[in-house]
This record gives structure tokens, sequence and C-alpha cells, in this order.
């Protein structure tokens, strides 16, 4: 029996991403987020079964098992750009380092006079970095795996929604400075948007996404002594 | 086959990579997560040379396709958040817009700032 469960968890997480994939490659609307449509829909369904969350756990670690694999291969794309890297190396490290520690400090300072609980202000602080990032850098410092998705996925619509807009409004037109802009701001949504602007601002996004995540990772712990000393 | 076999073997690859980051961090107690540490371990491997690109590329882009299918199942998690969204939404949706308007103001104006020097090239 808990196998049967185990196999209907993962069937309709895999049925959820087919049908919000499908919809958003039919359609390309960055308000048709796979991960916010996708986890609703496994979330509704659950719901409505009365399928508590603790019996979706085991297909949860079976599926998330590739992960970690999946996201170390992101030093591909990386490496296969690694002249673009070069050839851009101070507006890439300046911009990178600059955005990932604004994101940071910016929301964490907010987050703080809020009065927001600390295990949130802690999920809050990757939002800008890619989930597997994220998820990991939040987990490390007490905060939650699940709150860091869902302020990842917040902070990438509203960068693909409106970052372009903002961007061209901040007088900001050099593409490779777009590109990582977007990538920095709004991780993997970010970048899908720049390859729509074009090649160039997409993949110095891609690039900008995984070195932002990689920056993030190794700020963080100075950024949760300097936010939440004790 | 020969095609199957040569992807599990990228993907095996890619998985050692992984344990051998995660590795890493319990050994060193580095506070940095191990697929962080993983990836740029793969960098340096690629650049050394000592992986090569063909043994590692299939597995990956497949895996990085479909990335986002391995975020639905970590978003479910949000199950038990609910009533957070609730209480702290509007402070919340403050932090996440303001810091994120900056990140992309911040990042976009220093780099075109720093690309000035960079007479323009074609493509």
């Amino acid at each position: 029996m808990p196998q049967l469960m185990v196999l209907f968890t993962i069937l309709l997480t895999v049925g959820a991403y087919w049908l919000t994939k499908t919809l958003y490659l039919r359609y390309r609307h960055p308000l048709l987020n796979i991960v916010v449509l996708g986890a609703g829909l496994v979330i509704a369904t659950l719901l409505a079964l009365k399928i508590p969350y603790e019996a979706y756990l085991p297909g949860r670690q079976i599926m998330t098992s590739l992960l970690g694999p999946a996201t170390v291969g992101l030093a591909v794309p990386l490496y296969r750009h690694r002249s673009l890297l070069r050839r851009h190396a101070p507006a890439i490290v300046a911009g990178v380092g600059l955005g990932s520690l604004a994101s940071m400090l910016v929301a964490g300072l907010i987050a703080l006079a809020a009065g927001l609980p600390k295990e949130v202000v802690l999920s809050l602080l990757p939002k800008s970095v890619t989930i597997p990032f994220a998820v990991e850098i939040a987990r490390i410092h007490g905060g939650s795996p699940g709150l860091a998705s869902a302020f990842v996925v917040a902070t990438g619509t509203l960068g693909s929604v409106f970052g372009g807009t903002l961007l061209t409004w901040a007088g900001i037109k050099d593409p490779v400075a777009r590109g990582l802009a977007m990538g920095t701001g709004a991780h993997g949504q970010g970048t899908a948007m720049a390859f729509m602007e074009g090649e160039r601002q997409g993949s110095m996004a891609g690039l900008a996404m995984t070195l932002a995540g990689i920056t993030t990772a190794a700020l963080a712990p100075l950024m949760v002594r300097l936010l939440l000393p004790g | 086959m020969k095609k199957n076999l040569q992807f599990l073997g990228q993907l095996a690859v890619l998985i050692a990579i992984y344990l051998v980051g995660n590795q890493i961090v319990r050994l060193t107690g580095l506070p940095v997560p191990g697929n962080v540490v993983g990836v740029v371990l793969l960098y340096a491997l690629l650049n050394l040379g000592l992986i090569r690109l063909e043994q590692v590329q299939d597995a990956a882009d497949f895996l990085l396709r479909h990335l986002v299918f391995f975020f639905i199942p970590v978003a479910v998690d949000l199950m038990n958040w609910g009533g957070l969204f609730y209480r702290y939404g509007l402070m919340l949706a403050l932090a996440i817009a303001v810091s994120t308007v900056l990140t992309y103001v911040g990042t976009g104006w220093i780099a075109q700032w720093l690309q000035k020097g960079e007479t323009s090239c074609p493509n």
C-alpha cells in the first residue's frame, strides 16, 4: 500500500510537470510558471484527496535524488562559455558580486525591520538564486527549503515580468549588462526572459545565474552573522 | 544500447562529483552547500582537462533541460506554510520587490559602466 502511494505521488508530480510545461511552451508567458502551477496542482490534489504531506515525502525523496547531480551539471554551460567569461570578467565579477550582496542585504534588512521570524528571514536571503542552491543555502543556515523555493519563485516571477522594462527605464542598454542583471536578479526565470531578448543576453544571464549561486553561497555565512548575530 | 550506457556513465560521473562535493563539505565543515562545491569542482576538472566535455555533456544537458521538474516536489513543501503568507504576505512582498529592483539596477548599472571600456565588437 505505501508503495502504491509513492507511485501515485510520483505520477501525480510528473503529470503536473508535463501539463504545466506544455502550457508554458504553448504561451511562453512569465506568469505561467511551471513551479507555481505544478506545485499548486500537486498540493490541490493532495488536499482534495485528504493525503497528508507526510505521505508525499517518500516520493519526494526519490524524485529529488537527481537534483544534486543535475545542479553539478551547471558547470557544463559555464565551461562552454568560458571565453565569454574571460572577456567580460570585470563586468561579471562586479555585477554578480554587487547584485548578490544587495539582494541578500536589502531583503534581510527589510525582513528584520518587519519583525519576521528568524527562520523566514534565513529562507529569504538566497531568494535571487536558482532553487537547488537557494534550498541548500537556506537549509545550512537554519531556514526552510520550501519557503526558500517560494521566495525564489516570487523573485523570479517579478523579475521576469518587470525586469526588462525596469532595466530600460534605468538606462541600461548594454546587452551584456542586461543579461547579467537578469541572471543575477532572477536566476533561471530571468535567464528565460534574457534569451527572448537575444542569444548574448541569454548566455550572460545563464552564466550570472550559476555564478550568483556560488557567490551567494560564499557570502551567506557572513551575511547571516551580520544580520542575525548570536 | 551503447548510447544508453554512455548516458548512464555520464550520469555516474555527475553523481560521483556531487557526492565528492558533499564529502568535501562534511570533512572541512565549510558552511556552503555540497552542490555548490560540486559545480566548482566539475568546472575545475573540465578546465584542467581531467574530464572532457564529451564525458558529461549529454547527461548534464538532459538534466538541465528538465531541472524545473525537480523544483515541483520541493515547492510542495509549501503545503505546511499557508498561514505565513496571510500574516506576513505584505512585508514579504515588499522585501522581495525592493531587493529585486535594487539587484537588477545595481548589477545592470555597474556592469554597463565596466563594459564601456569594451568597444562594441560584433556579436
